[in-house]
């Protein structure tokens, strides 16, 4: 995958440069204070960062088991536990943020002979007594390899550190981000956003994006490899997709446009909307808490628009390029993360810099950050 | 496993690895299929007489049997030595390569001409050559079954596959078993009548002992000419030594040793004046042709044709182009040559300077009225050259139109890829049609391609155009003098100019500078 052999090259090259992380395996460091706002970020060798949001500080460090990759992270319900795929995609695991102590772990291959891969997968249940992943597993035959048909595993979270799916049904091909709603339903984004019931893995399209019938427009192209969990509590993606200017589609005389799905996860609703005209590239883009008709977006530029008039708003020139973006509960500040181990800080309404925090050990690559109140 | 891929297969000992398959096993104390019959059996089930599950169901190049034993070290741990290696390449390719019809029109993937724009229809281009070239598919042959499996190895070893741009915009799986599979089972079959032939009508390998008189150009430098002398050894080995000299003058060098496999691919590996170079050719019916490059720099490399004493052949004029009213010194490469040249009508010959069997040195007259276009020129009654005569250029193209060089160096694993040019003189006939003329001296220089490399400052970071054609990429790296301390990545425009006789002509080609090429199989 393109983003992953670029993100591991700087990865490769920021670790020669910046070397090991200055908390070696064992501290468990101080424990989070309640009502304390904090992010937490993953990067190589193999972090887990605790950044507190008051002071824009690193709180903590955690090293994780096993190997780095990539990274995606989800907070537990308790706002204490973090739960990590990792290990080159094939694993998933639990840590607590108090003590550091990996408390879950679970490998989504089912056998010596299966290799499993979970590309960005990786959810809750609202309860945080379950969480689930789509494994996109291969049978390693004496000679030859059988590609298997994905599955759903859902297991337990105080299963332990082997633990095995409480259940697993079988899921369409090309499951990539994912979380539950707050009726347990799981959505799960892939060819369309599918809505699956956790204990019978029946799913139907909660919203259709490969599949969208809009007049004039072509199939949407998305690819959204962070799984970020919002103050807003949306499941939301970015999309760009040609907008024809008649029947014969020619895509000389199109309009792109950049727009963005979301499912709100308290009622289910599903939302298709364009903000903006395509002119870059954001990796991810997420909406003000405050201002829901905010969105911003962030790869080689931070960009600010207004939804509804479709317009650019504001935008800030970075140093350098960052993958993922998040905010404080407040909107007022946002926090940019992603490829080298630097978290960018930007007034929300201004876009002026507020500083830089920089995280031990090296790139952060593809990893998703998450903002949470302890 | 990437890692793995990394660690095991870096750079050097790839390159390494496809330098041996010029080299022919030493002291080998196991056959091919004893190798097969003890190694390769802990996973390929024998299937009756010396068959083996997966690998009897395939035919490929030599590249392509060595990649996949590679493979098989890499990433499935088989322990095998380096000799045993090159008998199993060799048996291999041998027993089941692919004829010489098989390979044609993809023989650029073997000859390393990585700027090869590729022509093959949208759906194989996006499910197949999306990721390497489609030669690399092209150039095998298998049954449903065994396409199959690749199909599966392929999702298995890189999941994010299916997920990647031109692929999550379908139902990727479903499309390379139900259309992919059946569509390559027809298009690259296993069984093909032109490989029976083959097996039938190849020839020994010493009857390609003897001298062969040799044509080629090498971009940025001009054309060459010589002898090659190739003497016979065992297991299909030669020695080989090079002896010629540039259009300017200057020798040309080199000895080394060569293998051939399945009857016409030849690969050697020579020092050419203290510079490692390699030979891909195919060698067929008295002629070799192909390309001969650097082993270090597979961008700096020069077309080769070449003909067998005996085999009477006219290869090249060089140079292949008069302007009329003019004279010139003009030599012709060939083998068995003998009788004066006919350049055609209003085109004389003035003076033989040198004559032998591999060249002949004349002194040519064009009339100023001699017709402008491109002609046939023959030597007795040999022909396979052409000539073109030309009052004035009418256009001038950059060769190649579209290319790709690479930041490297700077502390890094891998070289620079440089990018090298030559000026494409054309000319139109009386009848208005454009005809080729040849390379001519040209100035060179880049600008930015578009508004965003101008911004960009790309020709200030990407690299340098030297007054040879021959274009230098910048470090490789991080660059914090640039914007976001991007890399000295760049997209040019590549510009040749030249005067005809007062008139300024202008040609432009695009050069695309990018990352250096970290996964380097012999097969691109």
């Amino acid at each position: 995958m393109k983003l992953h052999t670029i993100s591991g090259l700087a990865a490769a090259i920021a670790s020669l440069a910046l070397g090991l992380p200055a908390h070696a395996a064992g501290e468990s460091g101080p424990a989070l204070k309640a009502g304390h706002e904090y992010m937490i970020a993953t990067n190589y060798p193999n972090n887990l960062h605790v950044v507190d949001l008051a002071s824009d500080k690193v709180y903590k460090t955690c090293v994780m088991p096993d190997a780095y990759g990539p990274g995606t992270t989800q907070i537990g319900p308790d706002r204490k536990t973090a739960y990590v795929l990792n290990n080159h995609y094939g694993d998933l695991y639990g840590i607590d943020l108090d003590s550091c102590q990996t408390v879950f772990h679970a490998r989504l291959a089912q056998r010596p002979t299966e290799k499993a891969k979970a590309l960005f997968s990786i959810a809750l249940s609202p309860d945080g007594k379950e969480i689930y992943s789509v494994a996109n597993p291969t049978e390693l035959k004496l000679d030859h390899y059988v590609v298997k048909a994905p599955r759903l595993q859902v297991y337990a979270t105080d299963a332990g550190l082997d633990a095995k799916p409480l259940r697993s049904f079988e899921v369409p091909r090309q499951i990539s981000i994912m979380q539950a709603g707050d009726d347990g339903s799981l959505y799960m984004a892939g060819a369309d956003i599918y809505k699956l019931d956790v204990q019978t893995g029946k799913y139907d399209v909660a919203l259709a994006s490969r599949n969208w019938q809009r007049p004039l427009y072509s199939p949407p192209d998305v690819l959204y490899a962070w799984n970020q969990q919002t103050y807003r509590r949306d499941f939301s993606l970015l999309y760009t997709a040609a907008k024809f200017k008649d029947g014969k589609q020619d895509p000389a005389t199109a309009d792109y446009v950049y727009g963005y799905f979301s499912i709100d996860l308290k009622t289910g609703k599903p939302t298709v909307q364009d903000f903006a005209p395509l002119t870059e590239i954001y990796f991810t883009g997420m909406r003000s808490p405050k201002d829901p008709n905010q969105m911003f977006g962030v790869l080689n530029r931070l960009a600010k628009y207004d939804i509804k008039e479709q317009k650019l708003l504001k935008a800030a020139k970075l140093d350098h390029s960052y993958y993922c973006i998040a905010f404080n509960k407040a909107g007022s500040k946002v926090y940019l993360g992603g490829t080298y181990n630097d978290l960018a800080v930007f007034d929300a309404d201004s876009l002026e810099p507020l500083g830089k925090i920089e995280l031990p050990g090296g790139d952060m690559a593809i990893a998703t950050t998450q903002v949470f109140t302890r | 496993m990437m890692t793995r891929l990394r660690y095991y297969l870096g750079a050097g000992s790839l390159a390494m690895a496809v330098a041996s398959l010029a080299q022919p096993a030493l002291a080998a104390e196991r056959t091919g299929a004893q190798i097969l019959g003890e190694t390769c059996v802990a996973c390929h089930a024998k299937e009756g007489d010396e068959q083996f599950s997966r690998i009897s169901h395939q035919r490929k190049t030599p590249e392509g049997w060595l990649m996949s034993i590679a493979r098989m070290q890499v990433m499935h741990g088989v322990k095998i030595s380096d000799d045993d290696r090159r008998t199993l390449v060799k048996y291999l390719a041998d027993q089941q390569g692919l004829a010489p019809s098989e390979t044609e029109g993809v023989r650029y993937a073997m000859e390393r001409r990585l700027n090869t724009v590729e022509q093959f229809d949208d759906q194989f281009a996006q499910m197949c050559a999306r990721c390497h070239s489609g030669a690399r598919v092209a150039l095998q042959r298998r049954p449903a079954k065994e396409w199959e499996h690749l199909v599966n190895f392929h999702l298995g070893q890189w999941p994010s596959l299916e997920y990647q741009a031109q692929s999550r915009d379908r139902d990727w799986l479903p499309i390379a078993l139900g259309e992919m599979v059946p569509k390559l089972a027809s298009q690259y079959a296993l069984d093909n009548p032109a490989w029976a032939d083959w097996q039938k009508a190849k020839p020994e390998a010493a009857a390609l002992a003897g001298q062969w008189s040799f044509s080629g150009h090498l971009p940025a430098r001009g054309d060459v000419r010589g002898v090659m002398s190739v003497e016979s050894g065992e297991g299909d080995a030669f020695k080989v030594s090079l002896k010629g000299q540039y259009a300017d003058g200057k020798p040309l060098e080199g000895s080394g040793s060569a293998l051939l496999y399945n009857g016409y691919e030849w690969r050697a590996n020579l020092k050419v004046d203290g510079v490692a170079m390699r030979q891909v050719f195919s060698a067929l019916n008295g002629e070799m042709r192909g390309r001969m490059f650097e082993t270090e720099h597979d961008e700096r490399g020069l077309d080769f044709v070449a003909a067998r004493a005996g085999t009477p052949r006219l290869l090249a004029v060089q140079p292949g182009y008069l302007k009329a009213g003019s004279e010139a010194e003009l030599t012709l490469v060939g083998s068995e040559l003998s009788g004066t040249p006919d350049f055609g009508p209003g085109v004389e010959v003035v003076k033989v300077l040198e004559q032998s069997p591999e060249r002949l040195r004349v002194k040519v007259r064009a009339a100023a009225n001699a017709a402008a276009g491109s002609r046939a020129v023959a030597v007795g009654a040999l022909k396979g050259a052409n000539f073109a005569v030309y009052r004035s250029v009418s256009e001038v193209k950059v060769v190649p139109a579209f290319s790709v060089a690479r930041v490297g160096d700077n502390g890094g694993s891998t070289p620079k890829m440089q990018g090298r040019f030559d000026a494409e003189a054309w000319g139109q006939d009386a009848a208005g049609k454009a005809f080729r003329i040849g390379y001519l001296p040209a100035r060179w220089s880049v600008e930015a391609f578009d508004e965003r490399a101008a911004e960009d400052e790309d020709v200030k970071y990407a690299g340098r155009m030297q007054a040879d054609g021959v274009f230098v990429p910048g470090d490789a790296g991080p660059n914090p003098a640039r914007k976001m301390s991007t890399n000295n990545a760049g997209n040019l425009k590549v510009i040749a100019q030249l005067d005809d006789g007062g008139k300024p002509l202008k040609g432009e080609g695009q050069l695309i500078v990018t990352v250096q090429r970290w996964n380097n199989p012999p097969l691109p």
